[in-house]
């Protein structure tokens, strides 16, 4: 430890980090070596500890504030880039070219979705080729179940919602709804109501 | 709205891997929950950054922009949180960068305002208050390594890259945080 000759505590507790840092505990010769570099040692893994929780202080000390910054931030995200491919749908008039977006499709299967209790639906997939009228369709959708449901059950009914609503609304020839439980949700602290 | 009958569950109880996969797929309202779960903690960490909070509400809104626009990309859904933190490190290291054009980065570290004198250090009475007193006297460039380092959980190689400094600038900015933070905490000496 030679590399700055007139602070040798900084390469001390440089060295200490990069053990730290790497998630690894120094060896017990280096801790042992003398009694500052186990108070060194003991310090940064403090800070550690304290970092994590001087975040939480900070939030908790947030004073409330109105709605705007949600707000804000919601008005300047672009919505278009989520329309995905376009669905002909089917119209008397030849002069008229009806089409819905895969976008509304997908809005569509997770209102299905949510509207079965104890359920939400994460992500939704159509598989084939949607842009041709007839061609099969399958549907892929992950989903979670509130704990303590009953998940065979709950993912047939998931399926069940699913595939009642595209047929309502849609003209999609679907295949199969597949459900795949990825996630369980607890009860949350309430927290402030969507207006 | 749900009210969280047993009927149809709350948004607000689905789980980030949940939400960020249907705000991948367009649904603004799973996004707004992000929003409102992440914000403060991201508006904290931002201010953590900066020093303080006068962009700090702009680099939030900036990251939760860029976020919607990537959300497609995140590869895993349930590291919703860290990629977020990610996001935001990286914009309030933009603002700060825009904040210094005149000065190569280098030269960041200026020492800190006199205002927190170690009798005022002794004050405060939690850890974690002396602690943030203690950051106070870190300088600029130091304060962020030590931020990105153990707040953010990034590499010394990914502090580098963001603040562009070479690595072994970092650790030694972050090894004199370190010791500046024991001296303050009177830990050691």
């Amino acid at each position: 430890m030679t590399l700055s000759p007139d602070d040798p505590n900084e390469d001390l507790i440089a060295s200490l980090s990069d053990y730290v840092d790497r998630g690894e505990t120094p060896p017990a010769e280096l801790l042992n070596s003398a009694p500052d570099v186990r108070i060194a040692y003991d310090a940064l893994t403090r800070f550690r500890t304290l970092a994590q929780d001087i975040l939480e202080d900070d939030v908790t000390a947030e004073p409330s504030r109105d709605d705007s910054w949600v707000t804000g931030i919601l008005s300047n995200i672009h919505r278009e880039a989520r329309a995905g491919r376009s669905i002909p749908v089917a119209h008397p008039s030849p002069k008229a070219t009806l089409s819905l977006t895969e976008g509304a499709v997908r809005g569509l299967v997770r209102s299905a979705g949510d509207g079965v209790a104890g359920t939400f639906i994460g992500s939704c997939r159509l598989e084939g080729d949607v842009t041709t009228p007839g061609s099969p369709v399958t549907v892929n959708v992950t989903a979670s179940v509130f704990w303590g449901e009953r998940i065979p059950r709950t993912a047939q009914r998931l399926r069940d919602a699913i595939t009642t609503s595209l047929l309502h609304h849609t003209e999609l020839n679907i295949v199969a709804v597949n459900v795949t439980i990825t996630d369980v949700h607890l009860r949350r602290n309430p927290e402030p109501p969507a207006e | 709205m749900a009210t969280g009958s047993d009927e149809r569950s709350h948004l607000s109880d689905a789980t980030d891997a949940i939400l960020a996969a249907r705000a991948a797929d367009g649904d603004e309202r799973a996004f707004e929950v992000i929003v409102r779960r992440h914000g403060p903690l991201m508006r904290a960490y931002a201010t953590r950054i900066l020093g303080s909070t006068s962009d700090s509400d702009d680099v939030v809104q900036e990251t939760f922009i860029t976020a919607w626009e990537r959300l497609p990309e995140l590869q895993d859904p349930a590291a919703t949180k860290a990629w977020l933190m990610r996001i935001t490190s990286r914009k309030a290291i933009d603002r700060i960068r825009a904040r210094r054009q005149d000065q190569p980065l280098a030269d960041w570290d200026l020492p800190a305002p006199e205002s927190e004198s170690p009798h005022r250090l002794a004050e405060a009475s939690s850890q974690r208050e002396r602690l943030t007193r203690a950051l106070g006297t870190l300088s600029e460039s130091q304060r962020q390594c030590w931020t990105l380092r153990e707040i953010g959980g990034h590499s010394y190689a990914e502090i580098a890259d963001e603040l562009d400094l070479p690595a072994s600038t970092v650790r030694g900015l972050l090894a004199r945080a370190r010791q500046k933070l024991m001296q303050e905490m009177e830990e050691w000496r």
